[in-house]
């Protein structure tokens, strides 16, 4: 099923590993020159700007062609309606042509390919929803806007869209796709229970979140017993993705706001929703849990959902509750995240192995480093002064730092 | 993952390609299992100073009114003299090239007393009037400031602090998010445009000096990035002006590429290189266009489509060479 050449799969491994070995310092740069020379590649950009402007270039080309082929289409008389309902599976071939032209020629993580392959999935999804729509109207003369049509037309975009985001990825381990398939196929869940009335919509979360251990657990036995390294990466991606949906899944403000978007049950006062001690113990265990089980088992990964979900955690009582004024909260909060991150250094400086503050010389992160300044940059710089004669608006705005808009 | 990167070093080394010295380095490092916090808690700390500072910003802008004056300059004064305090203990004092600190809170320290001292000067200024109506120098002086701390602590978060504030003196937003969206409004404001355009020539002229005189030379990446950004947003915002002027621009702009796909060879900076092509490449379909526009096109457009995939194509085949030839030339 697999497009590529398998040896450049496994080479990609070799040339990552050269790579991160030379910036540890365990190899010389001419070493890992002469290993690139040695070890046949793909034709890849690693440079992730680099990438996006190939994909930006892809995409021209990709709507250049289609431009085309609409030109061409709809020069026929009367035809327009047939040829809009099946101009996005021309689309969609366009795409699949340019991919296989692309990967082999040993295109692969270039952004010219990733231009082409998600171009299919695109073109498919608006594919089957026109047509879908086009039928309903067609043959059952449902309004417009009925509301049984509409979801119907979603869970089968969702549905094909899922598979044809799977067979992509299997066919040419295009990452990206394999994120469509996992957004694509929680999208079909969550319209498949959508479908099933009250039922449905009330067991949802709990749905959702075995739904997404299972998953979980499921995967992370597949990599345990993974023998075939270009498996490795997209594993990991339905990993991740099943821990952050977890969390998401019974998190009290998505239940909330979900369960009165879809039972149309608005919380009164002095009420809450049922099970609500289920989903506030849920909301604030589970980023415990990931904290810990990152730091103990050394998951990366895992430690950064952790961050993300502490802090939606955070966002989420303070939507609720005002526990503090804006100012305040900033204030306090930044003192506290201070005195954890100074503890923590303290404890962890002189350690040499397992956890520590030492730079790790292979799997450093130092790109994130560099954002930092950027980040700075654009909630620190200072702006002009609006040329006014009150001298209520000097300006220098950006004093006041992030949040308050720029005008001190 | 561990398991695959031990197996992709044992490839390399049964491939010869990584000698057996090579190879005994690598597991006995690998075995001491060592996982990093050092990028997650730095970014913990700049989160922290983010939100402390933003806090204290608002905290001083909602009760300007209502807490006592004096009180308020009092403690911010003491917050600044600690922070300084700190700094100018731990720090190894004013060396003309790129130092490293023993402490990872010093930069972070600088950052804080750094941004209180903006803050104070600006409550300053709308409180008492302290530079009257000379706006300009209550820009001025926390530019300053930041200039000095960032040349004197080797900090380049607060370097870009005090180019925007430079920036924000010409009467430029430079902040990431404004110069893209075009805040400063050049298309309408000619004369911005020129001073973006000098200021971005001083930014350079600024760098050429310090390699002259040894002087921090790391911090020129962040100057010619700002200049790169400022010369050719201004540009490419003034070529579709009607009257000569756009092929001044015009000029500007292709003076500047050079100038910059030399520049990047010679810092090694794939940033700047791409920027350059991103830049050239949206200022030259434009001159096309404006060169074009005079033509009369009306029975020609469908041949026009049919030739713009062939026109895409041969923009990627030069991409990709461009791309190529950075590489090699820089490797």
């Amino acid at each position: 099923m697999i497009l590529h050449d398998k040896n450049l799969l496994n080479n990609l491994a070799l040339i990552e590993e050269a790579d991160s070995l030379e910036n540890a310092g365990f190899i010389s740069k001419e070493q890992k020159k002469i290993i690139k020379k040695e070890v046949p590649a793909f034709k890849s950009q690693n440079n992730i700007l680099v990438r996006l402007g190939f994909f930006l270039l892809g995409s021209f080309l990709y709507l250049s062609i289609c431009g085309v082929i609409s030109l061409l289409g709809l020069t026929g008389g009367g035809s327009e309606r047939y040829f809009f309902n099946i101009c996005f599976y021309l689309f969609a071939v366009v795409g699949i042509i340019g991919a296989e032209i692309l990967m082999n020629n040993k295109y692969y993580r270039h952004g010219l390919d990733d231009a082409f392959v998600l171009g299919i999935l695109l073109n498919i999804g608006i594919g089957v929803f026109v047509l879908t729509e086009y039928y309903f109207r067609q043959y059952y003369y449902l309004d417009y806007y009925n509301s049984v049509q509409n979801d119907y037309t979603a869970i089968l975009t969702a549905f094909f869209v899922a598979i044809a985001s799977f067979l992509t990825y299997r066919r040419y381990l295009h990452l990206l796709s394999l994120l469509v398939f996992c957004l694509a196929s929680s999208a079909v869940i969550f319209f498949g229970m959508y479908q099933l009335g009250d039922i449905g919509k009330s067991i949802l979360p709990f749905v959702v979140m075995l739904a997404s251990a299972g998953f979980y657990f499921f995967t992370k036995n597949r990599i345990k017993n993974l023998t075939k390294v270009y498996y490795y990466n997209g594993l990991l991606l339905v990993n991740s993705f099943c821990l952050i949906l977890f969390y998401l899944s019974c998190n009290y403000l998505v239940v909330r706001e979900l369960s009165s978007e879809l039972l149309g049950t608005d919380v009164l006062l002095g009420q809450d929703i049922p099970f609500a001690f289920f989903f506030y113990a849920f909301t604030f265990i589970v980023p415990a849990v990931y904290l810990f089980q990152a730091i103990k088992t050394k998951d990366r990964i895992m430690l950064w959902i952790s961050f993300a979900a502490i802090a939606f955690t955070i966002f989420t009582i303070r939507f609720y509750y005002s526990v503090l004024a804006i100012e305040g909260a900033l204030t306090i909060g930044g003192i506290i995240l201070f005195a954890i991150a100074y503890f923590s250094i303290q404890k962890l400086k002189n350690k040499e192995t397992g956890l520590t503050f030492k730079p790790d010389r292979i799997n450093n992160s130092n790109a994130i480093l560099n954002a930092q300044t950027l980040i700075v940059a654009s909630t620190f710089g200072l702006k002009p002064e609006v040329k006014t004669d009150s001298p209520m608006d000097f300006g220098g705005g950006g004093f006041s730092g992030g949040g308050s808009g720029g005008t001190f | 993952m561990i398991k695959f990167e031990e197996k992709a070093t044992q490839d390399l080394f049964d491939r010869k390609l990584i000698t057996e010295n090579q190879y005994q380095e690598i597991t006995t490092y690998r075995s001491l299992n060592i996982f990093s916090l050092n990028t997650e808690l730095k970014l913990l700390l700049s989160l922290s100073v983010l939100m402390f500072t933003s806090g204290i910003g608002i905290l001083i802008y909602d009760n300007i009114d209502s807490i006592g004056h004096i009180a308020l300059l009092a403690i911010l004064l003491v917050l600044i003299c600690g922070c300084f305090y700190y700094c100018f203990k731990n720090s190894k004092g004013f060396q003309k090239t790129e130092t490293t600190s023993e402490s990872p809170f010093l930069e972070y320290i600088v950052l804080i007393a750094n941004v209180l001292t903006c803050i104070f000067i600006g409550y300053l200024q709308f409180q008492y009037e302290v530079f009257g109506t000379h706006y300009g120098l209550a820009t001025l002086i926390p530019t300053l400031v930041s200039f000095i701390c960032a040349y004197y602590f080797d900090n380049k978060s607060v370097l870009t602090i005090a180019v925007t504030g430079l920036a924000a003196y010409v009467g430029l937003s430079v902040t990431p998010q404004d110069i893209f969206n075009d805040n400063n409004h050049f298309y309408y404001d000619q004369s911005l445009s020129f001073s973006a355009i000098m200021l971005g020539v001083l930014l350079i002229l600024w760098t050429i000096y310090s390699f002259r005189i040894n002087l921090k030379t790391h911090f020129a990446f962040i100057y010619l990035t700002f200049a790169l950004h400022i010369i050719s947003v201004a540009s490419i915002a003034n070529l579709p002006h009607h009257d000569w002027t756009w092929l001044l621009f015009a000029a500007f702009l292709a003076g500047s590429s050079y100038y910059f796909y030399k520049i990047s060879h010679e810092q090694k900076a794939i940033s700047i290189y791409v920027f350059m092509i991103i830049y050239a490449y949206i200022g030259f379909n434009i001159f096309l266009f404006r060169i074009f526009e005079n033509v009369d096109f009306s029975d020609l457009w469908e041949l026009f489509i049919f030739l713009l995939p062939a026109y895409f194509i041969g923009s990627i085949v030069m991409f990709i060479k461009l791309i190529k030839k950075f590489n090699k030339e820089i490797a």
